[in-house]
């Protein structure tokens, strides 16, 4: 079969030398992606506000660059660029992937097209089958979040097409937090909306220029109050959240409202 | 659209005059000089993870300073009285035009900016006494000791005000806290204010402080004024007057490395003459300050001093220079150490967030002690005495007796206010 592809052919001028050559450059790339994957992390984790998101958001583009790079310059290293022996190659490859990785090949396309519909970035912060966190890096066939609880769950880009993927910033550095109270019924809304206005403009970690929005829901059980707000940072949102339903809490309870609780059976 | 801008370059105390907030721009500066910046910004950020260097400060000129007799009489601080007098006639002159609609003016300026200690200089017992084209006196309204008041208990404390004849806030930022009681007194003035039953008055107010309040009260069009940014223009009128302290001799100010002149400025057509001549090199340094300090007078004053030297740091490359002759080298009053050369104070390695809340409160209420500080940012007092001892040591903040209130000093507004950005804080407009 391989006589049939043309391979043979297209392999047979390759001599030590070339193949030396040809490693020293898939070496010297990898060097490079893996010095691009270590170093500007750290270095985007020093700087603040956007520029840390467009040097995460550069590691997968710059691999990917290093990657189509190595091909052009290897490929010619090892076999004459000609028209029969470009199709034999990729031929040969399509049938090996298309029977062996399938669900990998899968993944390694879905990588690519993340790169330029861009789903999500490194420093995004992503929801995909109830896992929510930080996108830390994003790799050939999978990428890595960091979840609020310091574990790493690895999605693979194949997701892209059956799942839904919520991104909470998509690439900004805007993220909406919303801190709920579920309250008893019977007292003004209008203050209580007021007051909890109040509360997310008095937190020191309010973006004050983005929206505060208080809203309200009617239940059965009494009234629901949404206070949504932006953290200065992303990464602050967990601390902004906490923060807003301290001091929200406190406030209300010292105005006199009471909140809901729903009873629990033990057995 | 009608003209708001109402300049006054005839004062030389507040070169530009005053202008409307929306018009102001911030000073143009060089290509050369953003990316400098932005690199030098950048390249800090990164350094403060490897240097643990204790005093970020240190001069890197080894020229001697200007002696305090000399800092005084060459870039002292300015006359306040002087330019209270300029403010209110600047204000007189726009009612008079019809550019001012409102019976209560708000002054939004940047900090440092000596709008504050200008309007401090209306009160009736001021060194300006009665201050031309007033009204009448004005009566300065101090700030209560405590600021935590419900809406009823604000209402009754402006009740209790007399605002029936024109008054003077010196400092809005010093009438509320970042808390859920300290919003009521403030809120209680903007709402008199809109209802146009606060009486004539002016209010003086920070630029943080007015944007916070600007996205709180979201509806409220206040149309404040602010005095112009100082470009490279402004700055060589208004220092060449704060030295000649509004006599007519000029001061001659030049810069260290190649000689070229600070001060005097170029008249518009010594620019043709120079071309022409060759004979005068003009130094491109007042346009770089008015940038790195945002056109705001008292940060680019404070650079201004800490830049000034009292000899130049090398007479012999002077003189090889062959541009310039022994007397025009000895006529110089003083000489100018380079921005690059000059080591502006950084930021010190530590937890962002914390002092990121430290620095934007300060920025927002003007000033704080330990107590309010630890109430608008929620860090513990132990936490808020490290960080601020940290700050104080890198010069960036400074610890004003009596009252021990803290604020940022004005020779490090400009790395509190980038760090601050690139923290994603909210900023001000200027």
């Amino acid at each position: 079969m391989i006589d049939d592809l043309g391979i043979k052919d297209a392999f047979a001028s390759i001599t030590g030398q070339a193949l030396l050559e040809a490693v020293l450059v898939i070496a010297l790339a990898s060097l490079l992606t893996v010095a691009i994957q270590k170093v500007l992390p750290r270095v985007a984790q020093k700087l603040g506000g956007k520029a840390r998101l467009y040097l995460l958001a550069s590691v997968p583009l710059l691999r990917l660059l290093i990657i189509l790079a190595t091909i052009v310059v290897v490929v010619p290293i090892l076999v004459e660029p000609s028209f029969e022996n470009m199709v034999a190659i990729f031929g040969a490859l399509a049938l090996a992937l298309g029977f062996a990785f399938k669900d990998y090949a899968n993944s390694l396309i879905a990588g690519i097209v993340t790169l330029y519909e861009m789903p999500y970035r490194p420093g995004d912060w992503i929801e995909v089958d109830g896992q929510y966190g930080e996108v830390r890096a994003i790799g050939t066939r999978a990428a890595e979040i960091v979840t609020p609880d310091d574990t790493v769950v690895i999605i693979p880009h194949n997701k892209l097409w059956n799942s839904l993927i919520a991104n909470g910033n998509d690439g900004t550095d805007n993220l909406m937090c919303v801190a709920d109270f579920h309250l008893e019924s019977n007292h003004d809304v209008g203050r209580v909306r007021e007051l909890l206005r109040d509360v997310a403009f008095t937190s020191p970690r309010t973006k004050t220029w983005q929206p505060v929005v208080v809203i309200v829901f009617n239940k059965p059980w009494g009234m629901h109050y949404r206070l949504k707000a932006y953290p200065f940072a992303p990464k602050e949102q967990f601390q902004f959240i906490s923060e807003l339903t301290a001091r929200g809490s406190a406030e209300l309870a010292r105005q006199g409202v009471k909140f809901v609780s729903v009873p629990v059976a033990v057995d | 659209m009608k003209e708001t801008t109402n300049e006054n370059n005839a004062d030389p105390c507040l070169p530009g005059g005053l202008m409307s907030a929306e018009q102001w721009a911030l000073p143009e500066t060089s290509v050369r000089r953003s990316l400098k910046d932005a690199i030098s910004h950048a390249l800090t950020q990164l350094r403060a993870g490897v240097s643990q260097a204790e005093e970020p400060f240190e001069s890197m000129d080894d020229l001697p300073e200007l002696s305090i007799a000399q800092q005084h009489r060459l870039a002292p601080e300015p006359d306040y009285a002087r330019q209270a007098v300029v403010i209110a006639s600047s204000l007189d002159h726009a009612r008079s035009e019809g550019a001012l609609s409102r019976e209560v003016v708000c002054l939004v300026a940047p900090p440092f900016s000596g709008v504050q200690q200008s309007l401090a200089c209306f009160s009736e017992s001021g060194p300006s006494g009665f201050i031309p084209g007033g009204t009448g006196e004005w009566t300065i309204i101090a700030p209560p000791e405590t600021l935590a008041f419900s809406d009823q208990e604000a209402c009754e404390w402006w009740d209790n005000q007399d605002l029936s004849r024109p008054w003077v806030i010196t400092e809005l930022a010093e009438f509320w806290l970042r808390r859920l009681s300290g919003l009521a007194l403030v809120k209680e003035l903007f709402r008199r204010i809109a209802n146009g039953n606060a009486g004539a008055g002016i209010v003086g107010c920070s630029s943080w402080c007015w944007r916070y309040w600007g996205h709180y009260l979201e509806n409220a069009q206040m149309s404040p004024w602010t005095p112009a940014p100082m470009n490279s223009e402004r700055l060589g009128v208004w220092f060449t007057y704060l030295a000649s302290k509004g006599r007519k001799s000029s001061v001659v100010v030049r810069m260290t490395g190649d000689g070229h002149y600070v001060l005097p400025q170029p008249e518009p057509d010594d620019i043709e003459k120079k071309k022409r001549s060759k004979k005068r090199k003009y130094s491109n340094f007042l346009r770089d300050l008015a940038a790195t300090s945002r056109g705001n007078p008292g940060v680019a004053l404070a650079i201004w001093q800490r830049s000034l030297r009292a000899q130049p740091d090398d007479d012999a490359k002077l003189e090889g220079d062959g541009e310039m002759s022994e007397k025009q080298s000895r006529a110089a009053d003083c000489w100018v150490v380079p921005l690059e050369r000059l080591s502006l104070p950084t930021m010190p390695q530590s937890k962002e967030s914390v002092t990121g809340f430290v620095l934007h409160g300060l920025l927002l209420h003007n000033s704080l002690d330990i107590a309010s500080l630890e109430v608008v940012t929620g860090v513990s007092a132990y936490e808020l005495s490290l960080v601020l001892s940290r700050l104080k040591r890198a010069e960036l903040v400074i610890c004003e007796q009596p009252g021990e209130r803290w604020r940022v000093t004005p020779i490090g507004y400009p790395t509190v206010r980038r760090h601050l950005q690139s923290w994603g804080f909210p900023l001000d407009q200027f």
